[in-house]
């Protein structure tokens, strides 16, 4: 029981890094922003499908670079074009572009690599678990974890270390008194958007890897990110990253009690941190409305 | 300074209702398809075009229209053209299926009923199709209560009940795999039949269950259930998610290299699921329902042409649920020589369907005193590839549906009819 409980925990940090890193550009995109991307799931599935479709010419390796790059262009330029319109308006108006945003781009990757899954090969010296005993810690979901922890400490870099970084970070702060310092916010904006789209497309591949493709992916794994932002409190993406984690064992625990329950769990949990903490794990008191 | 320069970030509450509202609405997108004719059949067909069933919905699509097609080169019904109106159920969504049928049968005014791929929203249209006195097919939801415990006069079923399959799949798994199993089944109606099916045929053979787990639909990771399989430590692990839950779960056992030690192995399968895959995780020992290579069988060989023609690809026992059921309705009402539709329902009742429809080496009947379709059953394994790149199942035996249906006398199908 207890070994089954210890696989559980660090199988769910595999887990939880995935979410993570999916909630992680959702959080980017809400805190200097104010969009709730609700087509982040969207992006994911066709970073996922931009790489099924680079594989033959650039390889996996060639893929895994390339599908998220594009999948940051195309977001700049729906940001460009859609997405500006409706910074500082009600929230209802960016959801419902989004929320709109998200059936089109699903129902594009339908219409283009059709409704049926897809398998996604992986290179063979990822796909072998490492050990008899830890079957459940495969080359392929290391990597992936390795990834994650590279992409996380590059944004978190990017964030503390560089010009954009800072002006993003000084942004979601004051984004009134960074404008009038004479940062171009409409700039500061789109790339910080497109850093978000980044990261989607990056977990897209990653979940393409381990779950092949299917036109749902991105609809099915954007609840969880949500969960994890809320969890962890709203404008801190160190609380984004603790969220992802938690909802990865959480769930991964209740599996081993209640499997039925494994999905309803994380919403109980939300429902916990909301009663007790309503400003999330680390999230900072006062930036509530 | 202007509005946009602002601070905007939405507040937690904003999120949290933001991301309540993405929950309940997922489950309601609108899909509208529509033809216009002078006084055709209809037939409407409301089935899964999105979420985790769009795959197969589509094949039945497929099937349906080459029927519906191929029943108008023949004259249509009682002389009238035929027109299939499609609506889209959703995957999951009982209430959206339940309100487009309600539209197909009083708005659009179709002659017949067809759908659905999953269970729970089949069950929830028969209520709708009964109350308003349409004849329903039921082309590929397998709950048995369909054509079980809630039968109706008016529902027929094409594919098998989950009885069927589970006998038709325990003794081949007791034989070569082993009798201690370990179920991972979907928690809705079918995955509950399902497995209780399994478990009285396993039983009947001698066979054990060492531990089970409900996974929640739309489950897409499945590592932790495979990890608890595990350590139960049993020689089969059953699948019983289907769609791309099974391609999820399946996937995931492979790469953790749980084939090398357990077999797996599942009642239905179907080859959506195992095109889904790379090669080396299809696998295991599985039901198909009606498979596309029947040698020495009469017409197969036309219907895969035909749907080749179509869709570019060979047909799967969907796109064989959507053609029976079209032309289950034609015959019908040509047996009936009326569109009345207890009329039809009593002529369907025990017919047994031609050569060119039925495209299976059994006699296909519907069961008139349950309306269940018994035709044949596709006994075999998984495999990565065999003559033909669409070749990705083995069959190793074909049972009767006949044999593994039960005896009438034990359904709990008590059938009333309208006065």
């Amino acid at each position: 029981m207890l070994q089954l409980i210890l696989f559980n925990v660090f199988n769910g940090l595999i887990v939880g890094a995935f979410y993570a890193l999916m909630a992680l550009g959702l959080s980017l995109i809400i805190n200097l922003s104010g969009v709730i991307n609700f087509a982040h799931g969207g992006f994911l599935a066709l970073g996922a499908y931009l790489a099924y479709s680079l594989m033959p010419l650039v390889g996996f390796w060639g893929a895994l670079v390339v599908a998220p790059l594009l999948t940051a262009a195309l977001g700049l330029a729906i940001e460009r074009l859609l997405i500006r319109r409706v910074y500082g308006r009600d929230p209802l108006y960016s959801l419902l572009l989004t929320f709109g945003l998200a059936y089109i781009l699903e129902d594009v990757t339908r219409y283009i690599w059709g409704p049926q899954s897809l398998p996604y090969p992986i290179p063979a010296v990822l796909t072998r678990p490492l050990s008899t005993q830890f079957f459940f810690l495969t080359g392929y979901r290391l990597f992936m974890v390795a990834l994650v922890g590279l992409a996380v400490a590059a944004l978190f870099f990017v964030l503390g270390r560089t010009r954009l970084g800072i002006r993003i970070r000084a942004g979601t702060l004051d984004l009134e008194t960074v404008s009038a310092l004479g940062v171009n916010v409409r700039v500061l904006r789109n790339l910080n958007f497109g850093l978000g789209i980044y990261l989607a497309g990056l977990a897209g591949v990653l979940a393409a890897g381990m779950l092949g493709l299917q036109p749902t992916i991105g609809t099915s794994l954007i609840m969880p990110s949500f969960v994890a932002i809320i969890v962890g409190g709203l404008g801190s993406l160190p609380g984004t990253l603790l969220g992802g984690l938690l909802i990865g064992v959480v769930s991964g625990l209740a599996t081993v009690f209640l499997p039925s329950a494994s999905e309803a769990v994380i919403y109980v949990m939300m429902g916990l941190v909301l009663l007790l903490r309503p400003r999330g794990l680390l999230g900072e008191e006062g930036r509530l409305k | 300074m202007n509005d946009a320069n602002r601070s905007a970030t939405p507040g937690r509450r904003t999120v949290l209702r933001a991301a309540l509202a993405v929950g309940a609405a997922n489950l309601a997108p609108p899909f509208i398809l529509s033809a216009r004719g002078e006084q055709p059949v209809l037939i409407g067909l409301c089935n899964p075009l999105t979420g985790t069933y769009a795959g197969v919905g589509k094949n039945e699509l497929s099937g349906c229209e080459l029927a519906v097609t191929q029943i108008n080169g023949k004259g249509g019904i009682l002389g009238r053209p035929v027109e299939l109106r499609v609506e889209d159920s959703t995957s999951g969504d009982a209430g959206t299926a339940v309100q487009k049928a309600r539209k197909l049968i009083e708005r659009d005014k179709v002659d017949f009923l067809l759908g659905n791929v999953n269970s729970a929203l089949a069950l929830a249209m028969a209520q709708v199709s009964n109350e308003k006195n349409i004849l329903h097919i039921v082309p590929g939801g397998h709950t048995d209560a369909i054509t079980g415990a809630t039968c109706h006069w008016n529902v027929f079923r094409v594919c098998n009940a989950t009885q069927m399959e589970a006998n038709a799949s325990a003794q081949q798994l007791i034989e070569k795999a082993g009798r201690k199993w370990y179920y991972i089944t979907p928690d809705y109606a079918f995955g509950h039949t399902l497995q209780a099916a399994l478990e009285k045929a396993a039983e009947r053979l001698g066979g054990t269950k060492v531990g089970a787990d409900l996974a929640p639909l739309g489950t897409t990771d499945f590592s932790s259930y495979l990890i608890k399989a595990q350590a139960a430590n049993p020689e089969v692990i059953i699948f019983l998610p289907q769609g791309d839950d099974m391609v999820n779960a399946l996937k995931q056992a492979v790469q953790f290299g749980l084939d090398k030690r357990i077999h797996l192995a599942g009642a239905q399968q179907e080859l959506e699921s195992l095109e889904g895959l790379p090669p080396e995780a299809r696998i295991g020992s599985w039901v198909f329902e009606w498979y596309w290579k029947q040698p020495g069988v009469p017409h197969v060989a036309e219907f895969v042409e035909a749907i080749r023609k179509k869709t570019g690809k060979v047909p799967t026992a969907r796109t064989w649920f959507g053609f029976v059921s079209t032309w289950s309705c034609a015959l019908a009402a040509q047996a009936a020589k009326s569109m009345d539709a207890p009329k039809m329902a009593k002529a369907l009742g025990g017919m047994t369907l031609p050569p060119e429809i039925a495209l299976v080496p059994d006699p296909a009947l519907y069961r008139a005193e349950d309306h269940q379709l018994v035709a044949s059953l596709f006994v075999g394994n998984a495999q990565a590839g065999g003559t033909d790149p669409e070749d990705l199942f083995n069959v190793s035996r074909v049972v009767r549906g006949a044999d593994v249906a039960g005896r009438v006398e034990d359904s709990p199908c008590k059938m009333v009819w309208p006065s």
